[in-house]
């Protein structure tokens, strides 16, 4: 695990961060930008791979990196539990503890020549950004992409900038929130319905899909029934996590341990496992 | 190879000479709390009264090599510094039976193996020796190691293998690998070993009462076997209480912690248990196994099947303990069984 990057050289302690940059995403996600306390980057992920990330006296967790640049990585994280929460209410200079990166990652090599769909409800858009910004810095590799993603309201979207003002420029965009609301005059309805209506052709396009369990389920479901052979629908697993590197036994879905031989999984893979996620 | 011969009554001066230069850790105490402990001098030259080398340990001896809580590292709240806790130094367990000497092995596949190799364990294996002891007596009729591939003789993963002789006065003494002979030495120096002559001799190995019919396919089987109805009502009876992990020698899971004392927040990390009701459960609340059927599925999968497919071992020595401990008489010897008639 050369690239992997910890303190100490133990996989279990952090490397001193601070955060570089907050961004504002809805009312429940904010984006974290961080950098190693000397101010370099903490370590080049992969698309898709994760990172654990730690306030001193709170915990820790595991999410996935939204984005990387030079010498920083980033995070888009939703308030959902104690040590979120104190991340919402930290400031730009702040100590924050990063270990990793984790996990597999996308097939970006394999994806090469393909046409893309990218699918996504709420923060789910976070996990596949890191896909979508590699794909669009290597466009010429790719074919046709397009992102359809919804949320529950248009506070909701995360990535507005992304969304709205540099995405369409690069790729299509199909964007959707649950119920209708004053001053959209976009899409309304549900991700996975909003889907199956657009009736994208299967061939040649592989698709990836991230968003909550019930969301995946449906769109799961929805791009079966549109003819994608399941080896060409990717997704990524949640599952809790402890030590991110294998040994707690926290995170496993049959014998795969989500940390290491996950998040991301193509349909075929998943029907190999136990239904448990 | 050859054997050496140990009297009883040479004990304290072998543990004493072990003392020299080792944490030294041997079976103390009585019945519930008959476990390993590290031993004082003064305990180590009064071996007859506080080692007790009679039966199995209530509690397992994983926790010299994972212990039940340890801190990781503290982290200065005020300057951000980190500090990690010293290593431990050379380390010897004396008196382990041949099911948890096995266990070992299980430890090691997890900590050390499939790519990440975990710091404060590797550590603490690296300065371990390992002093076995067969069972001259089956320790419980729960015992069934010799259909799990081991056996109450067995020296699989021992340094040195200590077999009582046919009298009851004396061990015979393997030394079986280079950490092994390097305590011979010790004990040369120290005069407490002697030449065993032809009447020393062992009886041979007890077999164990309990038979389980262990398939070569049991993984498979068992996976094929997921949606069976029966693991609802194996679990039936379950009251979540943990007591089978805890004193389990292959069961590892564990928990990271964070606690404040002092100034510094100390990143802990302490013993889990996969029967525990919050231990899937995600920040957002979805539970992956929200009930006790789907948490003793995956606790016996994990044994059975899971950790083979991972690592090629089954993550059970039957040294009986949670058959002997559970409450509720939940029995994995039962589920072996029932898994072979699949
Ligand atoms: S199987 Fe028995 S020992 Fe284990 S948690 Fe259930 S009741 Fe407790
Ligand atoms: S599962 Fe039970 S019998 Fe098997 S090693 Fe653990 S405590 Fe012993
Ligand atoms: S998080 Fe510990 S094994 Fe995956």
């Amino acid at each position: 695990m050369s690239d992997h990057n910890c303190c100490n050289n133990n996989p279990l302690v952090p490397l001193q961060c601070k955060l570089i940059g907050i961004t504002e995403e809805t009312p429940d996600v904010k984006t974290f930008r961080i950098q190693c306390a000397d101010g370099s980057k903490p370590f080049t992920p992969l698309p898709g791979q994760l990172a654990m990330i730690s306030l001193a006296g709170i915990g820790e967790a595991m999410f996935s990196i939204t984005a990387q640049g030079d010498d920083w990585i980033e995070s888009a994280i939703k308030r959902v539990g104690l040590l979120t929460e104190a991340l919402h209410s930290a400031d730009i200079g702040d100590a924050i503890g990063v270990r990793g990166p984790y996990g597999n990652s996308f097939p970006a090599d394999a994806l090469k020549g393909k046409d893309l769909l990218f699918v996504g409800g709420g923060i789910g858009l976070a996990p596949v950004r890191s896909l979508i910004l590699h794909v669009l810095k290597n466009k010429a590799d790719y074919g046709e992409i397009d992102v359809l993603y919804g949320s529950r309201s248009y506070a909701d979207l995360v990535f507005k900038a992304d969304l709205f003002e540099n995405w369409p420029k690069q790729l299509n965009t199909h964007i959707t929130i649950d119920a209708a609301e004053d001053g959209w005059d976009g899409h309304v309805g549900f991700v996975p319905s909003y889907l199956e209506e657009k009736a994208f052709s299967p061939k040649n396009r592989a698709c990836i899909v991230c968003g909550p369990p019930i969301m995946i389920k449906f769109s799961l479901e929805a791009l079966e029934r549109m003819g994608f052979a399941k080896e060409n629908i990717i997704t990524t697993l949640e599952m809790r996590m402890k030590c991110g590197i294998g040994k707690c036994g926290r995170c496993n879905i049959g014998s795969k341990y989500i940390c290491l031989d996950g998040p991301v999984f193509t349909l075929s893979e998943l029907d190999e496992l136990p239904d448990e996620k | 190879m050859t054997q050496k011969l140990l009297l009883k009554s040479a004990l304290p001066a072998a543990l004493t000479a072990l003392l020299a230069d080792h944490a030294v850790f041997a079976p103390t105490g009585e019945a519930e709390r008959h476990a390993f402990t590290c031993l004082s001098s003064a305990e180590a030259s009064e071996t007859a009264d506080a080692v007790n080398l009679d039966g199995l340990t209530t509690i397992s001896p994983k926790e010299i090599l994972f212990p039940r809580s340890e801190t990781l590292y503290g982290i200065g709240l005020e300057n951000g510094e980190i500090s990690t806790p010293e290593p431990t130094g050379p380390t010897v367990i004396f008196g382990v039976r041949p099911c948890d000497v096995r266990s070992i092995a299980n430890l090691d596949c997890s900590f050390l193996e499939k790519g990440f190799v975990d710091t404060a364990y590797v550590q603490r294996r690296e300065n371990l020796t390992i002093i076995a002891l067969a069972c001259k007596e089956l320790q419980s009729p729960a015992c069934f190691c010799d259909s799990m591939g081991g056996g109450p003789a067995s020296a699989e993963g021992a340094d040195i293998m200590l077999t009582e002789t046919a009298d009851g006065k004396a061990f015979l003494v393997s030394f079986l690998t280079a950490k092994g002979e390097a305590i011979e030495k010790l004990w040369e120096t120290a005069s407490v070993l002697t030449e065993p002559n032809s009447a020393d001799t062992a009886p041979p190995p007890p077999v164990c009462t309990l038979k389980v019919d262990k398939p070569q396919d049991l993984p498979a089987k068992l996976m094929a076997a997921f949606d069976d109805p029966a693991w609802e009502r194996l679990s039936e009876s379950c009251l979540g209480c943990g007591t089978c992990s805890y004193i389990c020698p292959t069961c590892y899971c564990f928990d990271i912690d964070t606690e404040i004392s002092g100034g510094k927040a100390e990143q802990l990390r302490c013993w889990d248990c996969c029967m525990f009701s919050d231990y899937s459960r995600m920040a957002g609340g979805h539970d992956p196994r929200p009930t006790k059927k789907e948490r003793l599925r995956n606790r016996f999968l994990h044994k059975l099947a899971y950790f083979d497919e991972r690592h090629g071992r089954t993550l059970c020595v039957g040294c009986g303990r949670c058959i002997a401990k559970c409450p509720s008489g939940v029995d994995i010897a039962h589920v072996i069984e029932w898994g072979g008639t699949l």
